[in-house]
């Protein structure tokens, strides 16, 4: 019998090959042969989060039998792009994922899949959707007639208004403005003063941030101004309409006195009660609604020449994957969630662009109630100004951002560090070097 | 004798894999995790690159579009005064707090447990918890300046305050190092100098000015080294706090390197400002060393 010698050779060879095998685990491997686990990620991490959750969920139970299941990982929003690029780029993207944006240059990299053929194998019928959805998940320039996003949801941003305050201020809800100077006054009602400081806002704002660029995005819309022509070919059109947006905005802080720089979170402030008017999006329904906060929506008033609001979608789309074969179940999953989505478009967010959900005839009484649900879905049919458009550099474009090219130039404005006509100047010569991309 | 010593080093002596498995265990992942992406970085700041695909040579671009960006000329400016607000902060304080703690003051055993501690929480924790004590209307901080009369004071939401909140905020949670930095060299000052100078009738604050603080110059000149790199990159606080703002009022550079590569994947340009920083930093630090070494001699 030999004796076997513990030697610090030995020993650091063994040690070595565990280093090195704890190092580099085992490959991933995402076929399995009876059980697909398709991966899906999902920035929604407000009170909406918790219904696609509960969607995922419905999914999963319905299909416990049949050999598949979708795990969800919920991503950081502000994380969320960079982070679908760098698992694409390192072979991992996950199946599916929820977005607002549109991706011409996922399309032009070839990290979305084209869904034409998936989608009629799958038997989602796309003749169910409204045509504006579907022309906004297709990408004429990078992808020719492909569909690349499944629409899931519809939303435009309108005003909620806390109904204790309107009858704190003698108003009646019922009345509620239709124009810009009827606001006003109504959010002048609403305000409450210490001295010369707004200590309840009238209308909820913050000093920089989404807030005010959504509003002015908003509002320059109504007032005529054009982020980019119809043609793509001209940025800033009606550069006039945009600084009168711009001196609009600045007077709900120093003029009318009807807004503070004071706040910092948006929700929570109108949710404490420090805000009466707070234009949002459907995202924020479930959270108020469970904190019982008194509250209705109502339709964005007409500030300028014509009503429009922020308009923004909601679609699920497909990551390339090495195995091509993953592409079919996870369609099917989509077609799904689509075909299932009645509980996500009356709890969770927005409208439906299905025409079958929205001609059910429990539409309107299901989920959150109407009164603080319907300005919302009405709120689609004059929701155009739209989040960013579907050019490479889209996002310098879009209103509804707190850190883009945007937002930025703008929070010298809010904060007096920047003429307007001087921001206006920087955005012509900004959204003319993005455009030139393509 | 000298002859076997010439023999033995003609011998090759077998390659001592062990010898390099044991520096392979730190250098590995030094060449990995430091080396390799400072040098992608100083190669990226010459590319356009958004992740995917590969990257687009553009000269010296990235460098041109840093200068002229409004911004990033903001968050260099703005490091450079919290450089001048945190580090004289947590200098002054870590020193009276180790001073309070080695002179065994009232309540210095708990004093010291509430000088160290803020270190040992997360700085996101840190930035989280004075996010409500300096909010303007619900704040502690406030509630108790209006009893000294007092305005509000819009910490976080004016341009004007917003990177002082901020300071407010790292120099609480940075003087926890500094404080046990401080108290260990204290600890080494022997204590035949102070029983020297008290036999020549020094006062207290000669003792101080003439024992206790040359004695404690190189480990205030290696705090304030460490504390000027800490704060030119300062980052977390500005995430949690402000996000930057208003207006850029409180951004600092890698905050903005931050938004510019993950939030607008422009990978170039933020090279491009991190291989700025670096260069700043790498002078601030140089000409602080040679200042304090110029003084010491």
């Amino acid at each position: 019998m030999t004796k076997s010698k513990f030697t610090r050779r030995g020993l650091m060879r063994t040690a070595g090959t565990l280093a090195l095998a704890s190092a580099f685990p085992m490959p991933f491997v995402r076929t399995a042969s009876a059980a697909t686990e398709i991966i899906h990620w999902s920035p929604l991490a407000a009170s909406d989060g918790e219904i696609w959750a509960q969607m995922i969920q419905n999914f999963n139970d319905a299909h416990k039998d049949k050999g598949v299941s979708i795990k969800m990982e919920v991503v950081n929003w502000d994380d969320y792009t960079t982070k679908v690029l760098a698992a694409a780029a390192a072979g991992a993207a996950p199946d599916f994922g929820w977005n607002t944006d549109p991706r011409p240059a996922f399309v032009r990299d070839g990290l979305l899949v084209p869904l034409n053929e998936l989608v009629k194998n799958s038997g989602l019928d796309i003749a169910d959707f409204s045509e504006f959805s579907i022309s906004k998940s297709k990408f004429p320039n990078y992808g020719g007639d492909e569909l690349f996003q499944v629409p899931l949801d519809l939303m435009s941003l309108v005003p909620e208004v806390n109904t204790a305050h309107v009858s704190e201020a003698g108003l009646k809800i019922d009345e509620w403005p239709d124009d810009g100077a009827t606001l006003i006054d109504w959010a002048k009602a609403m305000t409450k003063l210490e001295g010369d400081k707004v200590v309840r806002s009238g209308i909820m704002m913050t000093g920089a941030g989404v807030q005010p660029t959504v509003t002015w995005g908003i509002v320059a819309e109504q007032m005529g101004f054009q982020r980019i022509s119809p043609d793509f070919k001209q940025v800033a059109v009606n550069p006039d309409a945009g600084k009168a947006a711009m001196q609009w905005v600045l007077d709900l802080f120093d003029k009318h006195k009807v807004s503070t720089r004071d706040v910092t979170d948006r929700y929570k402030a109108f949710g404490t009660g420090q805000g009466s008017i707070f234009w949002t999006g459907p995202w924020t329904l479930n959270g108020y609604l469970e904190q019982k906060l008194p509250f209705v929506s109502k339709p964005f008033p007409k500030i300028g020449e014509k009503r429009v609001t922020y308009f923004e979608r909601g679609a699920l789309e497909l990551y390339t994957q090495k195995d091509p074969s993953r592409h079919q179940a996870t369609m099917d999953a989509v077609k799904w969630l689509s075909d299932n989505s009645f509980l996500w478009c009356t709890k969770g967010r927005g409208a439906s662009p299905r025409k079958s959900i929205i001609d059910r005839p429990d539409y309107k009484t299901a989920g959150a109630p109407w009164d603080v649900r319907g300005a919302f879905v009405e709120g689609i049919e004059y929701a155009t100004a739209i989040a960013d458009f579907p050019i490479i550099n889209g996002a310098d474009f879009n209103i509804y951002s707190g850190g883009n090219f945007l937002a930025k130039t703008l929070e010298l404005v809010w904060a007096g560090q920047s003429s307007i006509d001087d921001a206006m100047t920087k955005l012509q010569e900004g959204w003319q070097k993005a455009l030139e991309e393509g | 004798m000298a002859a076997s010593i010439l023999e033995r080093r003609d011998l090759k002596a077998p390659t001592d894999w062990v010898a390099y498995a044991f520096i392979a265990l730190f250098t590995v992942p030094f060449l990995i995790f430091n080396v390799a992406p400072i040098l992608f970085t100083a190669y990226l700041s010459f590319m356009r690159w958004g992740i995917f695909g590969p990257p687009r040579y553009v000269g010296t671009a990235n460098f041109r579009d840093a200068i002229e960006n409004d911004h990033v000329r903001i968050a260099f400016g703005n490091i450079l005064l919290y450089g001048l607000t945190i580090v004289p902060g947590v200098l002054v304080l870590g020193l009276l707090a180790a001073l309070y703690v080695h002179n065994r003051w009232p309540l210095s055993s708990f004093a010291r447990v509430c000088f160290f501690s803020p270190y040992v929480v997360s700085a996101t924790v840190i930035g989280l918890v004075w996010v409500w004590l300096l909010d303007t209307r619900f704040g502690l901080i406030n509630h108790y300046l209006a009893y000294l009369g007092f305005d509000y004071i819009p910490w976080l939401t004016s341009t004007t305050w917003a990177l002082y909140g901020v300071s407010i905020a790292s120099i609480w949670w940075d003087m926890g190092l500094a404080f046990v930095l401080i108290l260990a060299a204290l600890q080494d000052i022997p204590g035949d100098l102070y029983d020297a100078v008290e036999v020549d009738g020094a006062t207290r604050w000669q003792r101080f000015w003439y024992v206790t603080l040359p004695m404690l110059r190189p480990v205030l000149s290696m705090v304030l080294t460490l504390q000027l790199i800490s704060t030119l990159r300062i980052f977390s606080q500005v995430y949690v706090m402000t996000s930057g703002g208003p207006a850029s009022a409180s951004t600092s550079v890698l905050y903005e390197i931050y938004t510019v590569a993950i939030r607008n994947q422009k990978f170039g340009l933020a090279a491009a400002v991190s291989i700025m920083l670096f260069a700043v930093i790498l002078v601030v630090t140089l000409l602080s060393r040679r200042l304090l070494r110029e003084q010491q001699t």
